[in-house]
C-alpha cells in the first residue's frame, strides 16, 4: 500500500490528528490531541519533559499506534501506516546513524529501499550533502564524524528522497551552544528552500520561538495552546502556558480587578482597556520585562539580584509571592533593599483563578 | 625551577610502567606455559616411535618420524572419513544454529511478543540439566524414529544444546544496537527483513563470530553423544580416535598425531572467526551512532 501526493499538487503535506489518544501502561501520554500542520509549514511542538510532543512525532511517524484517533495526511486516512508508507523522514535525537556504512550509503539508503535505480543514488546523495555542507566527507563513517557533522548527515539523509512530511526530534539537544545558534539559522534556511512541511519537537522555547511558523504547546499531554510564537508568547490562552512561555516565564500573582481599576494587595493601577467583566478576583499576569522600579507602587523586598551582563534579573519577594522583575541596565543593590515596583498597565495579562483560562 | 623536578618525576614513573610491564610478561608467559605444555607434549609423542613413547626416562633425543600421521590419516584406522563426519556434522549444526538463533535472538530483543520472558527462560533453562541426563531420553527418542547412527539425529541433538546457548548470546548482541537505528531504517522504507539484513547483522557480525566459534567448537568436541548415539555410519573424529585406546595398549603416538590433525580445523575457524570479531567491534565503536 502506498498513499500518492494529495490534492495539494506541490504544496502537499497537510497533516491533521484528531483526538488522538496513547498510553503506556497506566501512563497516559496523550489526551486526545488535535492537531492542524498547513502545507510547508515550519511547526514546532513545544513543552517540557513528558508532555507528549515526542510521542505525536512518533505517532505523526508512524512508529506508535495511537489508542484513539485519526491522523490524515493529504487527507487520506495514515493511523495505521507503516512508517515506510508514510513518505516521512525523520531526524532523531541520538542522529540514529548506521555505523557500519559510510556517509555515502547512509545518506543513499532511503534511495536504495525507495528503489531508485543505482547509477542516480550518487548523484542524490552528492546533492543532498551539499545542501548540508558535507560533501566532501561522504567516505567516511559515522564514527569518524563530529557531532555537528553526524547531525548534517542524518539531515541530508532525510532530505535526499523529498519527503512530504520531514519530522526533527530535538535536533539540536546534542550540539554545543555555539554550534546550537548556527544549526538553527541554517535549518531554517534549508526548510525554506526544501518546501517541506516540517514538525519540529524541542523543549528549547528560544529555539521554538526563532524557527517556527507556528508552534503547539504541549503540557501533561494536552495541547494547551496552537498559534504563531508571537500569538502565543503576547496572549498566552491560559495561566498554565503563561507560567510555561518565556524566560524567565511571566508573574503571576493574586489580585483584584473592580471596573477599570486592578488591585494587588495595597498597589492599584488602572487598565487602558478593561475587559467587560463585574468586579471579581483575578490572577495578574505580568512579564519581568514589563516591570519598573518606581518611587511607588507595589512594595518589595529584594531576595536576590542577578547580573546577566546586558541586563539584571531581581528576584523579590511580594509578601508571600516570589517576583521577578528584569531591569534593563545593570546596576548595584543593597542586600534586602526595599523597592517599589510599577506595573506597565499596557502589558499586563488576566486570568480567570477557577478556570485558569484568560480573562480579556 | 620546573625542568630539574619534572624530570626524576617523567623517569620514575617510566620505570614504574616497564616493572608493571614485566610483571604482566612474567605472569602471562607462566599462565600460557601451563596451557602450551600439553600441546607441545603431544607434538612431540607424535613424533615419535611407539616403542620410543614409553621409553622410561623419557628421552630428549630421538629420531622424529611422520610415520604416525601417516598410520593415522591412511592406516588401517585412518580417521580421515572421521574427520569428514565431524566436520559435517559440526558445519551443519553451525550453520542451522546461526540461521534459527539469528532471527529468533531478533525477535526475542525487539519484538512485543507474549509470554517472552517465559521463553527466554525456558531457553536458558535447558542449558542447566546435565548432559549425562539426557543421553538416555535422547537414545529412546532417536530409537523410536529410527534416527540412531544418523547424520539428522545427531544434528538434531546438538542444536537442542547450541540453540538456546546461540539465542541467549546473540540477543545480548541484538539489545546493545539502539531502537531508534531501526526506526530509522522503517522510516527509509526498509522491511523488517531488510533491516534485520542491512542493518542489524553487520553490528552484531562479531557476535556471530563467537557464536559460530562457540558452537562449532562444542560440536566438534563433543564426545558423549557422539559415542552413545552415533556409532559405524556417523563416528566423529573424537570417537574415532577412541580407537587408538584398547584393552591391550595406548596407542600413543598415533592417537597424538590424530588428536592434533583433528585441531586443524578448529584453528582455521577460530582465526576466520576471530577477523569477524574484529571487525564488529570495530563498527560497535561509534561516537554518536548509538549513544547508550
Amino acid at each position: 500500500m502506498s498513499f500518492g501526493k494529495g490534492a495539494g499538487g506541490e504544496h502537499s503535506g497537510r497533516v491533521s490528528l484528531r483526538g488522538i489518544r496513547k498510553s503506556f501502561g497506566s501512563f497516559e501520554a496523550l489526551r486526545g490531541i488535535d492537531l492542524e500542520i498547513e502545507p510547508v509549514e515550519f511547526f514546532a511542538l513545544l513543552g517540557p519533559s513528558g508532555s507528549g510532543k515526542t510521542t505525536t512525532l512518533r505517532v505523526l511517524a508512524g512508529l506508535e499506534i495511537p489508542d484513539e484517533g485519526v491522523m490524515t495526511l493529504d487527507g487520506v486516512d495514515v493511523t495505521f501506516a507503516q512508517p515506510g508508507e508514510r513518505d516521512v523522514a525523520m531526524v532523531f535525537q541520538n542522529y540514529a546513524l548506521y555505523p557500519h556504512m559510510t556517509l555515502e550509503a547512509n545518506i543513499g539508503f532511503p534511495l536504495k529501499m525507495d528503489g531508485v535505480p543505482k547509477s542516480e543514488i550518487p548523484g542524490l546523495v552528492r546533492e543532498a550533502a551539499a545542501k548540508v555542507k558535507i560533501d566532501h566527507l561522504l567516505h567516511r563513517r559515522p564514527g569518524q564524524l563530529s557531532g555537528g557533522q553526524q547531525q548534517r548527515c542524518a539531515l541530508a539523509r532525510a532530505i535526499v528522497r523529498k519527503p512530504r512530511l520531514f519530522l526533527l526530534d530535538e535536533p539540536l539537544s546534542n550540539l554545543d551552544a555555539q554550534l546550537r545558534l548556527e544549526t538553527r539559522v541554517e535549518l531554517k534556511k534549508l526548510q525554506r528552500s526544501l518546501d517541506v512541511t516540517t514538525v519540529y519537537v524541542t523543549h528549547d522555547q528560544e529555539e521554538a520561538m526563532t524557527v517556527a511558523d507556528r508552534m503547539a504547546i504541549f503540557l501533561d499531554g494536552d495541547i494547551a495552546q496552537v498559534g504563531t510564537p508571537a500569538e502565543v508568547f503576547n496572549r498566552p490562552r491560559n495561566m498554565d502556558v503563561a507560567a510555561f512561555i518565556g524566560s524567565p516565564p511571566m508573574n503571576l500573582l493574586q489580585g483584584r480587578l473592580d471596573g477599570r481599576s486592578v488591585t494587588i494587595r495595597d498597589y492599584r493601577f488602572e487598565l487602558p482597556r478593561p475587559p467587560d467583566q463585574p468586579p471579581r478576583e483575578v490572577v495578574v499576569g505580568i512579564r519581568p520585562a514589563h516591570i519598573a522600579l518606581a518611587g511607588e507602587g507595589l512594595p518589595a523586598t529584594l531576595y536576590l539580584s542577578e547580573n546577566l551582563g546586558e541586563s539584571m534579573l531581581l528576584n523579590l519577594d511580594v509578601g508571600d509571592e516570589l517576583i521577578k522583575v528584569r531591569l534593563p541596565e545593570v546596576r548595584g543593590f543593597a542586600e534586602e533593599e526595599r523597592l517599589h515596583l510599577a506595573f506597565d498597565p499596557d502589558q499586563v495579562h488576566l486570568f480567570d483563578p477557577e478556570t485558569r483560562l484568560r480573562i480579556d | 625551577m620546573a625542568e630539574p623536578m619534572a624530570a626524576p618525576v617523567a623517569s620514575r614513573q617510566r620505570r614504574g610502567r616497564q616493572v608493571r610491564q614485566a610483571i604482566l610478561l612474567i605472569v602471562a608467559g607462566a599462565l600460557l606455559a601451563v596451557w602450551v605444555f600439553p600441546l607441545i607434549w603431544a607434538v612431540i609423542v607424535s613424533l615419535k616411535s611407539e616403542t620410543e613413547v614409553l621409553a622410561y626416562p623419557p628421552r630428549v633425543f630421538f629420531e622424529p618420524t611422520l610415520a604416525n600421521y601417516r598410520d593415522a590419516l591412511f592406516g588401517g584406522v585412518s580417521i580421515l572419513p572421521s574427520l569428514l563426519t565431524s566436520l559435517i556434522v559440526s558445519g551443519v549444526t553451525t550453520v542451522l544454529t546461526v540461521l534459527l538463533a539469528v532471527p529468533a535472538a531478533y525477535a526475542f530483543a525487539r519484538l512485543r511478543l507474549r509470554g517472552k520472558k517465559t521463553l527466554g527462560f525456558y531457553t536458558l533453562a535447558t542449558q542447566m540439566v546435565p548432559p549425562v541426563g539426557l543421553v538416555i531420553p535422547y537414545f529412546l527418542i532417536l530409537n523410536k524414529v529410527g534416527w540412531l547412527d544418523s547424520y539428522q539425529g545427531m544434528v538434531v541433538v546438538y542444536l537442542t544444546f547450541s540453540l538456546p546457548f546461540a539465542i541467549w548470546l546473540m540477543v545480548s548482541y541484538m539489545e546493545d544496537i539502539p531502537r531508534e537505528m531501526e526506526e530509522a531504517a522503517f522510516l527509509d522504507k526498509a522491511s523488517r527483513l531488510q533491516t534485520l539484513w542491512h542493518v542489524i547483522l553487520p553490528q552484531v557480525r562479531g557476535g556471530i563470530g563467537v557464536t559460530v566459534i562457540f558452537v562449532f567448537l562444542n560440536a566438534w568436541n563433543e564426545f558423549l553423544f557422539a559415542v552413545q548415539l552415533g556409532g559405524n555410519t556417523v563416528r566423529p573424529v573424537t570417537v574415532a580416535m577412541y580407537n587408538f585406546v584398547s584393552v591391550e595398549q595406548t596407542l600413543w603416538a598415533k592417537l597424538s598425531a590424530a588428536a592434533l590433525v583433528a585441531m586443524i580445523p578448529m584453528i582455521v575457524i577460530g582465526i576466520a572467526a576471530q577477523r569477524q570479531i574484529v571487525k564488529g567491534l570495530t563498527v560497535g565503536a561509534v561516537k554518536g551512532g548509538g549513544r547508550r
